[in-house]
């Protein structure tokens, strides 16, 4: 009996559902970097990811279950293949990478266009901000266009994934709006 | 294959269906990309599909391609299971499905910092799913991989690598060193004995630990890398083999190596010296395999052996055909029964054991003791001549073969009989135990099979044995055996044989007899055979002989059967105009030759304007197709097994191709030496300067090779004579193996050395890329044999010349900068054996003593050691064929005599006689040449030994 209560009671809160993220962006932008960040807590080396990384952590009692896919151009057609079941979506933009802005903006629109992924919330993290010259959140929410989006819980965060900063202030909107939308 | 025909052949698949591929395919869909993942349900449904998948059943592209993405997404569950069945499965969808790069991040994640557990299948599939453009991200793990404590990864890293080997070479070959490094090193699993128990509980017998399988894989590996390169490889065997019983623990390792060491003597016998006494110390070794596999290598260079050295592999031998494992005893018995056939002699030593070897429970061991037995009687009658009883032995092994004969199957009946023949044939002296006792088993009940294989072999002895009184022997015995026969084919061979031979035998009157008995008894059949076979003797007896088989065949008009009426009005009629010629037949036409033209005839209704052409066919006597079936009979006797050593050339399939090519070659050069004299004639008879030159007289049989094997240019050359017109046209065949020139211009510069040889003209190659082999024709005018002081033999100095352009990119586009080169080839010889053919004869000293214009001389027999070498030597060299089983040495004699005859390219016979004496490691021949064309005999003495 008390088991089943407290599957009820899990079940509620949500704590038993694993929560499937993904983990978007163009090659460099420092997706991986920055799921081993929020995992390990540590900096690791990466190489460039051919196909993706998956790892489970807990965050505030709740299971991540987090899918970092590889951003070259020869692995973004097979993101979709990704898309089911995703309750947010984290895309990461190097924020130093002016030229490549637009080739961003392109790819965050399309994706958010799939039918796959109309529920999931989208948090974008303007990374690399420990770099010099690097754009502002409020500008590269400009240049992506987000203002634009209708119909969907977004955000962007100012982070460095190699000093660890923005990370858990994007995650933690990102757990409330998912717990949100779950207790709905 | 349909799934039901695989499962019939498949003595292992469960019994029970198997599931509906569709319903599996959807029930992984829905599993797999649920959420959470039910590890435990996912297990079972992958073991399902792969059940499916090892079944044969495979998914189509896109269908694969869906269950690859879906199983991808079970990475982000950890179960160790699972995973490893992830792995399984992946790396058999890696074949049909698309994109299966995808998984490679997470399978280096694996490798990188998995568990312990299934990373050696994280390491398989890697090497599935790895291209040319990604293999180099995953240098860095494969070394550390190698190097890994854990047996079983360092195996599975291995393994991969060498899988890589065609996409990658490269990239591998950078793992040289860490190969290396564990094939010398000892990884134990698991790691120390107080964790054993952890992975066994107490039942540790059997454990992996034992195996060092890991060294066997990296040696594989190694050898790859290095096989080009021989003193690096010379270099591996020896570190390899210094002490033996340390580094290498694993014995399929060192069979391996054996392995290796004997491709390395195929290429250059001349190591022997620095290889022997690693072979030998394998002659003593834990393992019976390594044993044997080491007693196998050294029989293979038995040839380079002293006779103490050949001791020491008997002594192994013997002690492997009595240990209780029926597979080595197997083994062990055909090893010696491979011996036998050269130097049977040699393991007299062991036909104790051998006779032991005769009641051994196992059938094949059984068979091979007999056989192998009797090759050994066969020695002892050569010593018999100095009162060795050999008669005895042979009386003692007939009784127990005649013993077992009731007791073993048809097949090896069959067996024993080919073996006994091949003894009558080689050991003339011994035939007439050996008839009686065929015949005696001829007389037993018995299939077809099993009587068609006695008359066979009674046919050849009749054929190829020189007594007449033999031959006497034989047919009577046939007469009796066709008084009782129920087998119609047989009686009719036998029939055919009798008028073939009877009528030249003593007495033709008895077998008339015999034959009339079946002209009444008989089937129609028999009947129409037995008269052909009476107007044989008709013809050939004459006199009254020929009368009354005349009366025999007039009754015979009278038969109720059509066919026999017809032959028999037939015989009559070519007996009354005395045409003996339609009758009896000297010559007959080149079978296969005539079946080729006349397929080619009738293939395009266009020839049928002409008329088909019968003189193009080349004629045989009946002794030329003596000589060829004799050949090819001994040929078939001395080489039963054709051991090829499986060459894995990854990668390099045009030297696969070449190797098997020659293979074939070899296994039936006698029987196909004509075809492809035949298919050399077609082929220059294209080329119009050559074909004015008329009819091909001979070819030399196997293209000689003027460079390594290995060269940049492979060339090789056959010599081509066309007597009649005075003409030797050479045709050298250019392979270019270097892969980024494409050669243009090629021709042969060839300087001769003897003024009689006139250079006519060069047919130059335009083009020759990468991998192709092209021909180029020098053509000489050659001075005529009758004429005083003209010299036939001569030596041709060869230079390759040509343009060199270099392919500039990966299209194949070429440099149209080029430079001209010259390349020098080693030189060809004309030697007196490209004028004769081995020609058979089982009277030589007729033969010899009739044959006017001798020639004697004495010679050093030059690079040669032994008598056995000699011999060898200048039977290739003459290309005469050994009568009397003269090419046959025994080992310890000092002395011998052989005795060669063959036919020369201008139609007269050429016999000799050689003594051959060995004093201090030289060998000098007494020659003693006759022949029909006059100075012939000068040119063979000339020729160089």
């Amino acid at each position: 009996m008390g088991q089943s209560f407290s599957g009820i009671f899990n079940r509620l809160w949500g704590v038993n559902k694993e929560i499937r993220i993904l983990i978007l962006g163009l090659d460099g932008a420092g997706k991986t970097t920055i799921l081993y960040r929020l995992q390990l807590g540590t900096v690791v080396t990466t190489k460039p990811t051919i196909g993706f990384n998956v790892e489970t952590l807990k965050y505030n009692n709740l299971t991540l279950n987090i899918w970092d896919l590889g951003g070259q151009t020869s692995i973004r057609p097979y993101w979709r293949c990704y898309y089911n079941n995703t309750a947010g979506i984290i895309f990461v933009v190097d924020s130093t990478d002016r030229e490549r802005m637009d080739v961003a903006c392109q790819e965050l629109h399309t994706m958010l266009k799939e039918e796959e992924l109309q529920e999931s919330a989208l948090l974008v993290f303007a990374n690399k901000q420990d770099q010099p010259k690097a754009m502002t959140a409020a500008e590269v929410s400009k240049v992506l266009d987000l203002t634009e989006l209708k119909d969907r819980s977004w955000s962007i965060v100012a982070s460095s994934a190699i000093k660890g900063e923005g990370l858990t202030e994007g995650l933690d909107w990102l757990m409330d709006v998912i717990k949100d939308e779950q207790l709905q | 294959m349909s799934t039901l025909s695989y499962k019939k052949l498949d003595a292992y698949s469960t019994s029970g269906d198997l599931p509906d591929k569709m319903s599996v395919f959807q029930k992984c869909l829905q599993e797999f990309n649920a959420s959470p993942i039910n590890a435990k349900k996912c297990r079972q449904l992958l073991a399902m599909l792969l059940r499916l998948i090892y079944n044969g059943q495979a998914f189509p592209s896109q269908e694969s391609t869906t269950l690859f993405f879906s199983i991808s997404k079970l990475f982000q569950h950890k179960d160790e299971s699972l995973r490893q069945l992830v792995y399984l499965t992946t790396k058999e969808l890696a074949a049909t499905s698309q994109d299966i790069l995808m998984v490679t991040a997470s399978i280096m994640k694996d490798i990188q910092q998995g568990d312990m557990i299934y990373k050696p299948n994280a390491i398989r599939t890697l090497s599935k799913i790895l291209d040319a453009t990604t293999v180099s991200a995953s240098e860095r793990l494969l070394k550390n991989a190698i190097v890994d404590k854990n047996p079983i990864i360092s195996s599975s890293a291995l393994i991969s690598s060498y899988h890589l080997l065609p996409i990658a070479k490269d990239v591998v070959k950078r793992l040289t060193n860490e190969t290396l490094e564990t094939i010398q090193s000892t990884k134990y699993f698991p790691p120390n004995q107080y964790q054993l128990h952890d992975y066994y509980a107490t039942n540790n017998t059997n454990l992996p630990s034992t195996s060092f399988m890991y060294q066997y894989h990296a040696l594989g590996l190694i050898y790859h890398l290095r096989k080009h390169d021989k003193m690096a490889l010379m270099k591996l065997i020896t570190s390899l083999s210094e002490n033996n019983s340390s580094s290498l623990k694993n014995s399929l390792a060192v069979i391996q190596l054996i392995r290796y060491i004997n491709r390395i003597l195929a290429d250059d016998e001349g190591m022997i010296n620095v290889l022997y006494p690693i072979l030998s110390s394998f002659l003593k070794h834990k393992s019976d395999m390594v044993e044997l596999e080491a007693c196998k290598t050294l029989i293979g260079y038995q040839h380079l052996l002293k006779d103490d050295q050949f001791m020491q592999i008997i002594g192994t031998l013997q002690k492997l055909s009595s240990v209780p494992r029926t597979a080595t005893r197997f083994a062990a018995i055909r090893l010696i029964n491979r011996i036998a056939f050269k130097h049977p002699e040699k393991i007299m030593v062991v036909s104790t054991e051998l006779e032991d070897l005769i009641e051994d429970s196992n059938r094949s061991i059984s068979t091979l003791a007999i056989t192998t037995l009797l090759k050994t009687m066969g020695a002892g009658s050569i010593e018999s001549s100095s009162g060795v009883d050999g008669g005895e032995n042979v009386d003692r092994l007939i009784a127990k073969m005649t013993s077992l004969m009731d007791e073993i199957t048809e097949d090896f009946k069959i067996v024993i009989i080919e073996a006994i023949e091949n003894l009558a044939l080689k050991f003339p002296s011994k035939y007439k135990r050996l008839v009686k006792f065929l015949n005696d088993l001829l007389r037993d009940d018995g299939t077809l099979e099993l009587k068609t294989s006695i008359v066979g072999a009674l046919f050849d002895l009749l054929k190829f044995l020189p007594d007449a009184e033999a031959k006497e022997l034989i047919l009577m015995n046939m007469c009796e055996f066709i008084e009782d026969c129920e087998f119609t084919e047989l009686t009719v061979r036998i029939l055919f044989t009798l008028g073939e031979e009877g009528p030249l035998t003593s007495k033709p009157s008895y077998y008339i007899r015999h034959i009339y008995n079946r002209l009444v008894l008989e089937n129609a059949i028999i009947r129409s055979a037995a008269v052909v076979s009476l107007s044989k003797f008709a013809i050939q007896c004459g006199g009254e002989v020929s009368d009354n088989i005349r009366i025999l065949l007039t009754r015979c008009l009278n038969d109720s059967d059509d066919e026999v009426r017809d032959r028999a009005a037939l015989a009559v009629k070519f007996l009354d105009s005395k045409q003996k010629k339609l009758l009896v037949a000297d010559t007959q036409f080149d079978l296969g030759a005539l079946e080729r033209k006349l397929t080619n005839y009738l293939n395009d209704e266009a020839n049928f304007n002409v008329q088909f052409d019968i003189s193009e066919i080349p004629i045989i006597t009946k002794e030329e197709l003596k000589s060829l079936e004799y050949q090819k009979k001994i040929n078939r006797l001395d080489q039963p097994v054709h051991e090829t050593v499986s060459d894995e050339e990854i990668g390099d399939n045009n030297n696969k191709k070449n190797k098997s090519t020659e293979s074939g070659e070899n296994s039936d050069s006698a029987t196909n030496e004509l075809l492809k004299q035949q298919e050399y004639a077609n082929e220059l008879s294209t080329i119009p300067e050559i074909a004015e030159y008329g009819i091909l007289t001979k070819s030399s049989s196997t293209p000689i090779y003027l460079t390594e094997k290995e060269n940049e240019f492979v060339v090789n050359v056959v010599k081509h004579w066309f007597i009649d017109s005075g003409k030797l046209v050479l045709q050298y065949n250019i392979t270019n193996t270097l892969p980024r020139s494409v050669l243009e211009d090629i021709t042969v510069i060839v300087q001769s050395d003897n003024e009689s040889y006139v250079e006519e003209f060069v047919i130059p190659l335009d083009k020759l890329g990468p991998d192709q082999t092209g021909t180029v024709y020098v053509s000489f005018s050659i001075p005529s044999i009758t004429e005083e002081d003209s010299d036939i033999l001569c030596a041709f100095g060869n230079t390759v010349a040509y343009t060199n352009k270099d392919i500039v990119d990966d299209d194949g586009t070429v440099d149209s900068e080029g430079w001209s080169d010259e390349y020098q080839i080693d030189d060809l010889e004309v030697e007196a054996g490209d004028f004769i053919t081995p020609l058979y004869n089982s009277n030589f000293t007729s033969v010899f003593d009739q044959l006017p214009n001798a020639v004697t001389s004495v010679v050093a027999v030059s690079n040669c050691r032994t008598i056995e070498n000699a011999v060898t030597k200048l039977k290739t060299i003459l290309n005469m064929m050994p009568l009397d089983g003269s090419d046959f040495v025994s080992s310890d004699t000092k002395n011998h005599q052989l005795r060669l005859l063959g036919k020369d390219t201008w139609g007269g016979k050429v016999a000799s006689q050689i003594r051959l004496a060995e004093t201090g490691g030289k060998v000098v021949a007494k020659f003693e040449v006759r022949s029909e064309t006059s100075n012939l005999g000068t040119y063979i003495l000339n020729g160089s030994f």
